[in-house]
């Protein structure tokens, strides 16, 4: 998978045809296969872009920032990185017609060792959803598959189930970093955030961190879309999409097979509330 | 006081090692998702001193907490009250073993500002009732660039007892200061000392010296930097080289020298408790006043105080660099920038442009 | 380091409603040791805790020359100025930790004549510089307080406005941003009044000033425009801060630390930081 040159000569004419202030991509680290993602104002940069399987971070991340808000912006986004997109779409976070979008047909992304990411493998929408070009072939839509660590969460009593994620968060350095890089998460006060007392006091003492990322989950149930930005970011490599794969699977089997943000202007789940619902998994 | 050398192998270094766990409080790094955080151990087994430098997390937590207690209280309509403050536990020795000697470099920067006007006791007072063993760096990695920042292989006192491989398998301990000194031949009993034997050859850890440093991929003229950037503070280069950077904070809390913190409380009926835990520059709440003013509104503004603040402004105060080489921040950052690329392109931008 | 953050407590002896969302706390502290240690110069400031909301940096807005308690004048402006606003009442505890911070250069203004510029709830910090130097009269020459509020129910300190004004050696100016009905001082923006009224003597002459950022911005240009040296002029800076040791980091403009430098500056030092307060 190697679309770096279409994706050059895209940004090019976009920047040439002025249609474009920023282009958010890739381009290579420079001391070895990794790379970082660019946010690029100046057309001479443009041959610096790439988009290979080591694309791995969800750009659609950069526009809560102030650099392309308000701008009209170019972006490269696979699949995953698509329906984030969508959502943002959709929670009026960004506007469509200042937006030129390269969707990826995406084979899948590999970690720094590269190993293919785990959520490239359980990837139910491949193709981006929401975009001015393709490029790729387009391969459809996954099964779902429910993988086996989920699987095992599921069999877990309640009370196992809590002590396992307090047990996992133990790690947890409360850097917040999980929430900085997910796309979904543009709040401008985040109530993990609060000021005076609460019980999310900002310390990595067990109930806050466990209450901080409870919470979070919680937010973002109905609307993660498992790019993994937020296992990424992660200093103690916790796996946080345990959260967030069990949230999506309870949704998915509960309403409708639900998956977020891959119709256009599809609200949440959340957002649907309806007497009919379904409300045995509830605790 | 004179400093000493010994040489011993594998077989001894891990039996020597076993018998500090079985006697003394032992801290190594401990193995959990792939990454290693410096855990209280009660045997080998369950850590590994040689954890590699990309998958560790900084010492730094045993001498300055994550999060610390300062006190409880109570607050009712009755009255107020401070049930209890935080009494500094460590009053007996432990031992930390596999410290990066980057890492270990870092607590001693962090003493500066711990030491100026207020004194932090406690950090103070951790540092000194603890031993440090190093880990054995015998090649930088991919980040790594400490040897680049006022760093002396040979010498370096920030480390209690230097370990550093030798040909043939052999492994050399060399103490470094009074407490390490103190530590292996009162502290340790002679039985424990399995095949560890004093030497006065120190030629073969010298080798591994110029071996080590001549590993390092990135090097730097910190001097050079320091001058620069002290001119750049109204570079553009600021704004462009901050743009990819999504202000997670995961720089600022795994960093061995950071040292920002926030005060919270956390208060459930009348019963609170107040914290302080580590905060981040690179935080948009970090400096924003009550009123709504913020003096560092933009995302470059609070970049650049965080690299003008390693480089400059802590160079300027306390006469050292607040950054040790280790390469952290760049190994953990999500969109992998790396602080030696942005700081040296910051560099050679040119003035006032 | 930690034990250094533990505040001690105060009782809130009194409640003063300045202004509508101004309050002046009268504090005492419940530990008679503490008091006799706690000794400040004006233009130093204080860890202010409400237990079980947070804790706020505040200047004290009085004098060690009065003594037995000292003041807080707290506005309402964020989430813990509202809860102490609405929380605290007259007995109640609040934890205090300090004296933190430096104070105004009382060595160098000895002798001279003295002009204070204030703006709204600016009063505060310069409120406790003026008991201080009411009570060594003998030490200064010329003495003006020139003060401003947007509206006359936004003025501070209004009773003791009126004993300045009867203490025949004060020149107190006071003006209004709009006019009103009852009001019969000066209106106008303080550079204004400052420049068309008070018209002060530049020789000999300190400047100390605070207030809204706004005002201080364009008091400064109208005492550069007077001819006033920026050494002569002082002001104290408002800075988030938390732990006010010097520690935390967070009033780190370039290498000053405004919690231990500052918070008082002379304009000469304020030119030379980088542009981040």
């Amino acid at each position: 998978m190697d679309y770096s040159k279409q994706i050059q000569d895209i940004a090019a004419k976009l920047f040439a045809d002025g249609k474009i202030d920023v282009f958010v991509g890739y381009r290579m680290n420079g001391f070895d296969d990794n790379q970082i993602p660019v946010v690029i104002t100046d057309p001479k940069e443009v041959s610096t872009l790439v988009f290979t399987e080591k694309s791995v971070f969800n750009l659609s991340n950069y526009l809560k920032a102030d650099h392309t808000r308000n701008k009209r912006a170019g972006l490269v986004v696979k699949g995953c990185d698509s329906r984030s997109l969508n959502l943002l779409l959709t929670e009026s976070q960004v506007k469509r017609d200042r937006l030129y979008i390269i969707g990826i047909a995406c084979e899948g992304v590999v970690d720094d060792k590269g190993q293919k990411m785990q959520n490239c493998i359980e990837c139910i929408v491949p193709d981006a959803v929401v975009y001015d070009e393709m490029l790729g072939n387009p391969q459809g839509r996954k099964d779902y598959i429910v993988n086996a660590d989920i699987k095992a969460l599921a069999e877990k009593g309640l009370v196992e189930r809590r002590e396992y994620f307090e047990e996992i968060f133990e790690n947890c350095i409360r850097c917040n970093a999980c929430r900085h890089s997910c796309p979904l998460c543009y709040c401008a006060k985040c109530c993990i955030d609060q000021e005076t007392a609460s019980l999310y006091n900002g310390s990595n003492t067990a109930s806050s961190a466990f209450h901080a990322l409870m919470t979070w989950s919680l937010h973002l149930a109905g609307r993660c879309v498992d790019c993994r930005n937020c296992e990424k970011a992660c200093p103690s490599h916790l796996p946080l999409h345990l959260l967030h794969k069990q949230n999506e699977k309870v949704i998915f089997e509960n309403f409708q097979n639900h998956l977020a943000g891959v119709e256009e202007g599809e609200r949440g789940a959340f957002y649907k509330y309806s007497l009919k619902d379904p409300d045995d998994f509830i605790m | 006081m004179s400093f000493s050398t010994f040489v011993t192998d594998k077989a001894g270094l891990q039996k020597m090692y076993e018998a500090i766990i079985s006697k003394h409080e032992t801290y190594a790094p401990v193995e959990k998702f792939g990454k290693y955080d410096y855990k209280k151990v009660s045997s080998l087994k369950e850590c590994d001193p040689d954890s590699p430098i990309a998958e560790t997390m900084s010492v730094k937590p045993l001498f300055f907490p994550r999060s610390s207690k300062i006190m409880k209280y109570e607050a009712t309509s009755a009255g107020t009250s401070i049930l209890e403050t935080d009494q500094d536990p460590l009053t007996a020795q432990r031992v930390v073993l596999g410290v990066k000697h980057c890492d270990a470099r870092g607590l001693q920067v962090l003493e500066a500002v711990n030491k100026w006007d207020y004194i932090d006791s406690d950090f103070l007072k951790r540092r000194e009732n603890t031993v440090i063993f190093s880990a054995r760096c015998d090649k930088a990695g991919t980040h790594c660039f400490c040897t680049s920042l006022d760093y002396d292989l040979e010498n370096l006192d920030a480390l209690d007892i230097a370990v550093v491989n030798g040909a043939e398998g052999k492994i050399y301990l060399q103490t470094r200061t009074e407490r390490g000194e103190t530590f292996l031949k009162e502290k340790l009993e002679k039985s424990t000392m399995y095949n560890v034997q004093s030497t006065n050859d120190e030629s073969e850890m010298k080798k591994q010296y110029v071996a080590f440093a001549a590993s390092f991929r990135l090097k730097m003229d910190y001097k050079d930097i320091n001058e620069k950037m002290a001119k750049r503070f109204d570079s553009p280069a600021f704004e462009e080289a901050s743009r990819n950077c999504v202000s997670c904070n995961t720089c600022a809390f795994i960093c061995p020298t950071c040292h920002c913190f926030k005060i919270s409380d956390e208060k459930i009926k009348d019963t609170g408790v107040r914290y302080k835990s580590y905060d981040s520059c690179n935080n948009v709440y970090f400096t924003l006043e009550a009123g709504g003013h913020n003096p560092r509104p933009a995302k470059y503004r609070r970049w650049r105080q965080r690299s003008m603040h390693k480089f400059v402004y802590y160079k300027e105060r306390f006469g050292v660099n607040l950054c040790v080489g280790c390469g952290h921040c760049a190994i953990s950052c999500p969109v992998n920038i790396s602080i030696f690329d942005v700081v040296n392109h910051i560099a050679s931008t040119p003035v006032g442009s | 380091m930690e034990a250094l953050l533990v505040p001690s407590l105060a009782k809130v002896d009194r409640i003063i409603q300045e202004t509508p969302d101004v309050r002046t706390y009268r504090l005492k502290f419940k530990d008679d040791s503490v008091t006799e240690k706690f000794s400040w110069l004006p233009g130093q400031f204080v860890e202010f805790s409400l237990l079980g909301s947070g804790e706020c940096t505040f200047c004290i807005s009085s004098s060690a020359t009065r003594k037995g308690y000292f003041d807080c004048s707290i506005k309402r402006a964020g989430v813990v100025t509202a809860d102490i606003h609405s929380d605290i009442e007259e007995g109640d505890d609040v934890g205090i930790r300090g004296p933190y911070g430096n104070y105004f250069p009382l060595d160098d203004i000895k002798g001279k004549n003295l002009l204070f510029v204030g703006g709204g709830i600016g009063l505060a910090p310069l409120r406790s510089l003026i008991q201080y130097c009411i009570d060594n009269r003998g030490d200064y020459k010329d003495f003006t307080i020139l003060y401003g509020a947007r509206t006359s129910a936004d003025i501070c300190y209004k009773e003791e406005i009126e004993e300045w004004k009867k203490n025949t050696s004060i020149k107190v100016v006071l003006t209004i941003d709009k006019p009103e009905d009852t009001w019969k001082d000066n209106v106008g923006v303080v550079p204004k009044i400052l420049e068309e009224v008070v018209k002060p003597e530049i020789a000999n002459t300190k400047v100390i000033t605070c207030g809204p950022p706004i005002m201080i911005k364009y008091t400064l240009q109208s005492l550069d425009r007077l001819g006033f040296a920026p050494k002569d002029v002082i002001t104290t800076l408002e800075m988030k801060m938390q732990c006010g040791l010097g520690k935390c980091g967070r009033c780190n403009i370039g290498s000053t630390y405004i919690c231990k430098d500052g918070p008082v500056f002379t304009y000469e030092q304020l030119k030379a930081l980088p542009d981040e307060f």
